[in-house]
């Protein structure tokens, strides 16, 4: 039985209409590789990478399919045949897995970052000797990185309810280094102390989508010691608080990881679902920023917290139960916004005509202000309203919040 | 194997980004729909306009190379699988809707366009397309009308070739003609359209086609009925409408499906039943209302012991949600599944449900009924595993001798999935030799290098 339905649902196939790049033609080939009559070839490389790992397909398949589970795993088992590549071995294992490397490196390009034309605000966008490679506009890195403003401990105002850690994510660290402070203040200020362990990791995302397991599950053994005693680990990107989540499904092989891990993951929470569902704190006594009064809002679903997390009721209740805004849904709030990590670095072609029907959404809801809770989602959202010379500005939910 | 000089031809034809041959491409045209039907092309070639599928066809048939049209790949019938290599001529990139004539209700397609993308399309203008294959969310239109695709709906509204105006196919000398028109009525000679409808690609290659679309009816109304019995189900359809009613859709489900759709969705579907029937009345709220009441009062009186009428389109969904559970439940319940695609006439639904049930226990296999009850296309399904060498031969006796009951009750081999391979093996038997010669005599004329989908229907 194989249905197609997956078709309907596919971001990339809806571009491109051939049957490598959806989830039935993935799993036949991964099927024959398992029988050993496919190589993992260069093109085979090519196809498994060519999957923005949303869970569209997964969320709709009859024969509830985990092929999001099918594609990681034969990444994984391409890089222990045919290894990772140089270029993702630079970066995964020497900058990604270490931590101050990793700093070292955005901090390089935090000071060379004047070469590049800055658009509008804090929005900078590739040079014009490389503009060959696409008329990009990236998020300007920060003056100075989260890392470096945060305090270990911030105590709770008034009673202490909890305390809990600040997973902070790269994104947030380097590129939003606000949002962090945001989501800092607005935790101790509902009564939870915060801590922020210094030897905290990156959330491993890429890599172990990537299918570099090995590295993966390094990363994933320090964010388990740093975030050790802690009542809830709290993170404001969709993104890492699913990856967190995942390590056991993904990284456990043997039961002392599988415990190891999976308790890591019953503490971990999104910051949507943590106020919500944690704090449970009501919508309505939240207070909105007065710059955002009188605004029309509307959310955009990031793949991580909707079908990796079933995250869906929170973040509207908080946007429908904050006065002073009119919230309006989008039509497709839950397509990809075509991101997918590393797959926009690969594939930005395809990721422009995913993010172009993702605007089409946004443009028909005629609100004033995007929504969303996931840096990714936000870097890519921010790229194709100047692209599409939108008036929509991106934010995280929590900027809206005082 | 196609000369590389060929292949360089078909990309100057289409572009080189239009024609795949790794192997990893070529595999991933291996199939269809179905599970077993598995046959590489040489080549594979997305065409995006009628020239360029003349172009393709004139190579072809110089060369005699096959083609197989293929749209979504949904079909399951093995129908659009490159049974004997060459090309597989991949329509999924001629997506557009050209036009919808609200004056006349009718709709100008390419032939790669998806189903539900149409239906989505045209209901922003209140328009439907009634044939509704359950494959909708990748079945093409290229596909639907060549398989003469049916589904739930037909009981009402019939089956694609009713709502096929006119075609514009490629022949596989290249020639582009166009058969029947935008009218509802045409006469004008031999009605050579319908040929092509349920040819399954082996005449030519459909590269535009004009829908007849109905408006979307106002109101619509679902009942389940229970039944202690799956024969009195049966024949509570055909009581149903011979008391005037006709429902857009019935749909059985039988105690199996019942309780594997309550295991995996608990709605209150009542797990003793031997089979319930869904029915859905569609048309002005007024007649639906009516249609309901003449529903309920009919089948208490054919033996239902429990009659619901949804409240609200909620509670309908609910139903219609576990109807289509169904479909997973029985796939997801086992590795293989024969889905039968025989119909009967209405009134002999009981017979063919009893039969099952005989062949059920004389094989001592699972046989699930979860169909089309209203048109007599009951989609008799046996769960069995290809790797359980015993149990699998058991199953397709079983299978054998339910196409054969089908026969002798008056019904047909196929309803609505087609022969492709997966039905050959009946093919023959079934149909009267001189009929089968009229056909091939017509595949020759139109087709004298067989290089349209060669190797299905009866070779």
């Amino acid at each position: 039985m194989k249905c197609g339905f997956c078709s309907f649902f596919c971001p990339v196939y809806q571009e491109e209409r051939t049957e490598t790049s959806v989830a039935r033609g993935k799993n036949y080939l991964t099927k024959l590789i398992l029988k050993g009559e496919q190589e993992f070839t260069p093109e085979m490389g090519e196809i498994l990478g060519k999957c923005l790992l949303c869970k569209r397909c997964v969320a709709n398949c009859p024969s509830k399919t985990q092929i999001d589970r099918v594609v990681v795993a034969a990444r994984a088992q391409m890089v222990k045949e045919k290894g990772l590549g140089f270029i993702k071995n630079l970066i995964f294992r020497r900058a990604m897995a270490n931590r101050k490397a990793m700093g070292r490196y955005a901090r390089l390009m935090q000071a060379f970052q004047w070469l590049m034309p800055k658009t509008e605000g804090k929005v900078r966008h590739l040079p014009d000797f490389i503009k060959s490679l696409g008329s990009r506009n990236f998020p300007e890195l920060a003056k100075t990185f989260l890392r470096d403003q945060v305090k270990p401990v911030y105590p709770a105002v008034g009673p202490r309810k909890m305390t809990v850690g600040f997973f902070m994510g790269c994104a947030t660290d380097f590129v939003y280094p606000d949002l962090g402070l945001a989501l800092i203040t607005f935790l101790t200020g509902h009564g939870v102390e915060v801590r922020v362990p210094q030897y905290q990791n990156c959330c491993g995302a890429a890599i172990l989508f990537s299918g570099d397991f090995a590295t993966a599950r390094f990363l994933a053994d320090e964010n388990v010691k740093a975030f050790k005693d802690l009542d809830y680990i709290v993170t404001a990107c969709g993104t890492c608080s699913s990856t967190l989540k995942d390590y056991r499904k993904y990284l456990a092989e043997n039961e002392e990881q599988e415990k190891r891990y999976g308790e890591l993951e019953s503490r971990v929470k999104d910051v949507t679902e943590f106020i919500i569902d944690v704090l449970k704190i009501k919508p309505e006594e939240l207070t909105l920023k007065k710059e955002f009064e009188g605004k029309t809002v509307t959310w955009h679903d990031p793949c991580h917290l909707v079908r990796y997390q079933n995250i869906k009721d929170q973040p509207r209740a908080i946007l429908k139960g904050l006065k002073g805004l009119t919230y309006v849904e989008m039509p497709n709030a839950d397509l990809c916004c075509g991101m997918g990590g590393s797959f926009s670095v690969y594939h930005y072609d395809i990721t422009k005509k995913i993010a172009a029907k993702k605007m089409e959404g946004i443009k028909a809801t005629g609100a004033d202000i995007v929504v969303t809770a996931c840096p990714g989602c936000m870097i890519n959202l921010l790229d194709n309203v100047l692209q599409h010379k939108m008036t929509q500005k991106v934010y995280h939910l929590l900027e809206l919040v005082q | 194997m196609i000369k590389a000089s060929l292949i360089g031809e078909l990309q100057n034809i289409v572009g080189k980004e239009n024609v795949l041959t790794s192997q990893e491409a070529l595999r991933a045209y291996s199939y269809d729909g179905t599970t077993n039907w598995i046959r590489e092309p040489d080549v594979v070639v997305f065409p995006t306009t009628a020239g360029q599928v003349s172009a393709v066809l004139k190579i072809a048939n110089a060369e005699k190379i096959p083609v197989t049209p293929r749209g979504g790949g949904t079909n399951v019938s093995g129908g659009s699988v490159p049974w004997l290599g060459g090309i597989a001529l991949v329509m999924t990139k001629m997506n557009q809707i050209l036009k919808i004539d609200k004056e006349n209700l009718t709709a100008t397609v390419e032939p790669g366009v998806v189903l539900q993308d149409l239906t989505l399309r045209i209901a922003k203008d209140r328009l439907f397309f009634p044939p509704d294959p359950q494959s909708f969310l990748g079945a093409t239109l290229g596909g639907i009308i060549s398989e003469n695709a049916g589904g739930p709906a037909c009981v009402k509204y019939g089956v694609t070739k009713q709502y096929i105006l006119g075609i514009e196919v490629v022949l596989p000398t290249g020639e582009i003609v166009s058969l029947g028109g935008r009218t509802l009525k045409n006469v004008v000679g031999y009605d050579l359209l319908h040929i092509f409808i349920s040819a399954e690609g082996t005449l030519g290659v459909i590269t535009r086609a004009e829908l007849k679309l109905l408006p979307i009816p106002p109101a619509k109304k679902t009942i389940m009925a229970v039944y202690d019995d799956v024969a009195a189900a049966g024949e509570s359809v055909y009581r149903v409408l011979e008391n005037g009613v006709i429902p857009d859709k019935i749909e059985l489900l039988d105690n199996w499906v019942i309780n594997r759709i309550e295991e995996m969705m608990p709605i209150g579907l009542p797990k003793d039943a031997g089979a319930v029937l869904l029915f859905e009345c569609d048309g002005i709220a007024e007649a639906v209302e009516k249609e309901s009441e003449k529903i309920a009062e009919t089948t208490r009186k054919y033996g239902a012991r429990e009659v619901r009428i949804a409240r609200d389109d909620d509670d309908a969904n609910k139903y219609w949600m576990a109807r289509k559970a169904g479909f997973a439940a029985v796939y997801g319940k086992t590795k293989t599944v024969f889905a039968e695609d025989v119909t009967v006439p209405r009134g002999r639904i009981p017979n063919l449900i009893n039969k099952c049930k005989e062949l059920a226990t004389k094989y001592d296999v699972e046989i699930v009924v979860l169909g089309h009850a209203g048109d007599g296309n009951l989609h008799p399904a046996i769960l069995t595993d290809v790797n359980n060498k015993d149990h699998y031969e058991r199953s397709v006796k079983a299978m054998h001798e339910i196409i054969e009951a089908a026969v002798e009750l008056g019904g047909v081999l196929s309803g609505e999935h087609g022969i492709g391979l997966e039905k050959q093996k009946f093919f023959n038997k079934v149909t009267n030799p001189s009929v089968v010669n009229m056909m091939k005599g017509v595949k020759s004329l139109l087709d004298p290098n067989n290089i349209m989908n060669p190797g299905k229907i009866w070779d």
